[in-house]
């Protein structure tokens, strides 16, 4: 049997290809389907189900990126850990890819089966126990966070913090960071998980956390599934608690983000981040979990933020359109914007004596309605603080390149200086402390048609000012692969690649998304 | 809930699903399998890489409960897409069979229906369903309640037809639907069936039967905080934006809990498919009325369909109510 392709590329040599600036990414080469008989004849004997169905294997031929397209030989849905084991281990036999999917949610190709197999993890999504007096929970890891939160409703709980979307799967977040408006304060979903339960590339089902198999934890964590699939993990929990909502306007980007600093910096708010309309139209939303907390806002720190009210900001908008009568049309798309986004996030059935209940679902139902689209473009940037104005403001004038309308989204995330293993070779910048932010650069596609290339140039254009300003991505694997050397450097990824060489020796594990 | 963007009017078909899974949150068949090819995400999906023709078992496990319509974002028709799947079918096994069962149903309908006699205008009209058929005694009840005079053609061969991807013959649904259109008020029983009047005749002022029944003063006192209130997930569905709203109400005034989830989609109290419902295929309702129960703090369950009724009552967890039996029951 001739090794893959895969095998040739000169890993150890320095000057790599890839690392040539603004090269437009591509779709790794499918895999050719050597032995995949063979592998199929073991899996059977295994009483593992792959379907190789039309149907089955053309449910996954993209993900919520809708960029990258690639079709999966079979399918398997995870059913145990066991099974999955099984499975990893005939594929390291059979040199066979496996891709890990759960919500899909990806936007650069990274859950999608270039040829192999995709195991979807939904097929894993029950949560095995609730421990209300421990603060834990133990789930599996295919499990939607939505679905997480039904059932931890039922206990009058709820997670600390996830991705407002509504279908991530636990497993694929912790795998890269997951990032939500109560991250300033609480961290990202990954720094939640207290314990996994691992199948390592070879098959082993390892339990791993901070003090067992440490290096596992340290490398599936925000390992963006080259060290195992997460088959359970034991997460924080927390008292539900409905949302005290404060809504800032602000006509300047710089100002919105310093005032989100300063919240984050003195610990004032529950929850913070920013949204915007336009760069002219930007929202910072402020959250409470309690009374207490709100009243210690308003006293010390609503009046320092510059943000205006709703009718404050209106006002400022008129003087705004009224100085620039050709600017007209703006005016009109921000009218419109306001009118189909505002009542939204006041839905009668949601509020309750002034109080926001299930804002996830708030939040998440709104991101699909006027976010979501049969194409995502995200690209991000992530640095530290004091980088962090910068790195919007450029990465905004990007936006205003390309495209009429975008939305930026920007967000703190908490640190904890004990999981800085964790981070590494990840979406936390190297020279973050106590804080690193993160700024999604999304453009309405509003139904143009745009090529891809086009698309990848922006996207380059948006990693590039992250290169000048030695900061990380949220989203560098898969078709942005080409940043990882150049934004990590040699050294780290190098060393990152010789562990998953000796993790996964026929490296079938999520091939491609990294290495 | 999600129709503000794209209206009913610009409603859209599989090749605008973008995948995002949302529809799997509140389908009862994927809880039960876990198998996103049987959920309205893996139809979609499948059809967009036209492998319509390669594997049409899965659109049978479909309840056509029609929670994933309100929770689609892209305003995709679901139910129209699984039903015209359906039609396409001529497989598995057991289908010509119970198309055959439903085609001498519609015959006996159409009969029937000829020599019935005309609803007077002035009152509601009562369009049961097969199960409130079933039970005269609460059918009289209900009636009664409603100050409604029911139909002796409620239109459940036509319900079946559309729900088997049958055809319905155009003198049958001609006959169905006449006495209807000049109706001022009609309460409509049948999930499905309510879906459809709506479309068909856009004008007509029709209601579900839950909302009829609940609306009625004495039925609203009867409700406890420890009530556990089983909305019929078909009429709900339906007619989403506007009933959300109303039990939402109904939750402020009676102050009991509702079989709905955290994305107010209400939670179907059974997991019964066309197929399972004719015993072709074998149902489980097990996990779904223990995840409907779980952690629930009630004393009681108040339902509005009958269907639900006879499910809940095996569990023998609480007792059951029928919404319409709620004042006897509180006396």
């Amino acid at each position: 049997m001739s090794r893959p392709l895969f095998f040739e590329k000169p890993w150890s040599v320095p000057c790599l290809p890839w690392s040539v600036p603004c090269l437009p990414q591509t779709n790794p080469a499918r895999w050719s389907g050597q032995g995949w008989h063979a592998f199929a004849a073991a899996l059977s004997r295994c009483d593992i189900e792959l379907r190789e169905t039309k149907s089955a294997c053309g449910i996954f031929t993209t993900d919520a990126g809708g960029t990258a397209y690639g079709l999966p030989h079979g399918v398997v849905i995870a059913r145990s850990a066991a099974q999955i084991s099984a499975l990893l281990k005939a594929a390291q036999q059979f040199h066979v890819p496996v891709t890990v999917r759960g919500g899909g949610l990806t936007t650069e190709g990274e859950s999608i089966a270039f040829g192999g197999v995709l195991l979807d993890m939904t097929g894993m999504s029950r949560v095995l126990s609730v421990d209300a007096g421990a603060l834990t929970v133990r789930t599996e890891g295919g499990i939607f966070w939505h679905n997480l939160a039904e059932e931890l409703r039922r206990y009058g709980m709820d997670y600390l913090s996830a991705p407002l979307n509504l279908t991530a799967s636990v497993g694929g977040t912790l795998g890269v960071g997951g990032i939500d408006v109560n991250s300033p304060r609480l961290g990202c979903s990954a720094d939640q998980a207290l314990a996994l339960q691992v199948v390592t590339p070879t098959g082993e089902i390892v339990e791993c956390s901070d003090t067992q198999n440490t290096t596992l934890f340290q490398r599936v964590i925000l390992g963006y599934g080259q060290f195992g699939v997460i088959t359970e993990a034991t997460l924080k929990i927390r008292r539900y608690t409905p949302l005290r909502m404060h809504y800032f306007y602000y006509d300047s980007l710089r100002t919105a983000v310093e005032d989100m600093q300063l919240l984050n910096q003195n610990d004032a708010s529950d929850y913070s981040g920013i949204l915007t309309i336009m760069d002219c139209a930007v929202n910072l939303l402020v959250a409470f979990d309690s009374d207490e907390r709100e009243a210690a806002f308003r006293t010390n720190w609503q009046l320092r933020l510059r943000g205006y009210g709703e009718f404050g900001f209106a006002l400022c908008m008129l003087r705004r359109y009224t100085l620039r009568p050709w600017k007209l049309r703006e005016a009109w798309y921000l009218l419109q914007r306001k009118r189909e986004l505002f009542p939204e996030f006041r839905r009668s059935e949601y509020m309750r004596n002034g109080l926001m209940h299930d804002r996830t679902v708030v939040f998440s139902r709104a991101v699909w309605k006027f976010w979501g689209s049969k194409q995502m473009v995200i690209p991000d940037l992530a640095t530290s603080a004091e980088k962090f104005v910068d790195a919007v403001v450029r990465g905004n004038a990007v936006c205003r390149k390309y495209f009429p309308h975008y939305t930026l989204y920007c967000v703190g995330i908490k640190l904890r200086p004990e999981h800085k293993p964790h981070y590494e070779m990840s979406c936390i910048p190297p020279d973050a402390k106590n804080w690193a932010y993160g700024c999604e650069f999304e453009p309405m596609i509003e139904g143009q048609v745009y090529s891809r290339d086009y698309f990848q140039s922006f996207k380059n254009e948006i990693y590039d000012i992250g290169l000048d300003l030695g900061g990380s991505y949220y989203r560098f694997g898969g078709m942005m692969k080409g940043y990882i050397r150049r934004i990590f450097g040699d050294e780290i990824v190098n060393r990152h690649l010789a562990m998953k060489r000796e993790a996964d020796p026929a490296m079938i594990l999520n091939r491609d998304v990294i290495f | 809930m999600f129709h503000s963007k794209k209206t009913l009017s610009t409603r859209k078909n599989h090749s605008d699903c973008s995948g995002c899974s949302l529809c799997l949150l509140v389908c009862p068949v994927w809880r039960q399998t876990r198998d996103i090819g049987l959920t309205p995400h893996g139809h979609a999906k499948a059809l967009q890489h036209n492998a319509a023709t390669v594997d049409s078992a899965s659109a049978w496990h479909c309840t056509l409960c029609m929670a994933c319509e309100p929770a689609c974002p892209d305003n995709i028709d679901i139910i129209g897409m699984i039903l015209e799947f359906r039609r396409q079918q001529s497989s598995p096994h057991w289908l010509p069979d119970l198309r055959k069962k439903i085609s001498e149903e519609t015959t006996r309908q159409t009969v029937k229906a000829s020599s019935s006699a005309r609803a007077h205008l002035e009152l509601p009209v009562l369009l049961p369903d097969a199960s409130l058929h079933a039970h005269p005694d609460t059918l009289a009840r209900t009636a009664g309640l409603l100050d409604a005079r029911f139909c002796d053609d409620d239109g459940s061969d036509i319900s079946l037809a559309l729900e088997s991807g049958a055809d319905i013959p155009e003198q049958r649904l001609h006959q169905f639907l006449a006495p209807l259109r000049p109706l001022n008020k009609i309460i409509v029983a049948d999930g499905l069936l309510f879906h459809y009047l709506k479309k068909w005749i856009p004008n007509l002022k029709a209601i579900s039967l839950g909302e009829a029944i609940s609306s009625h003063a004495a039925v609203r006192r009867s409700l406890r905080r420890t009530d556990l209130y089983i909305i019929e997930p078909r009429a709900y569905h339906s007619d989403y934006p506007r009933l959300v709203k109303y039990y939402d109400s109904l939750r402020i005034d009676a102050g009991c809990m509702f079989n709905l989830d955290l994305q107010r989609i209400a939670i179907p109290a059974t997991v019964h498919s066309l197929p399972q419902r004719f015993g072709f295929l074998a149902a489980n309702d097990e996990e779904q009325t223990r995840w409907l129960m779980h952690g629930q703090n009630i004393t009681r369950i108040v339902v509005e369909s009958l269907a639900d009724y006879s499910a809940l009552k095996k569990t023998g967890d609480f007792p059951v109510v029928h919404l319409a039996d709620l004042p006897n029951a509180e006396q």
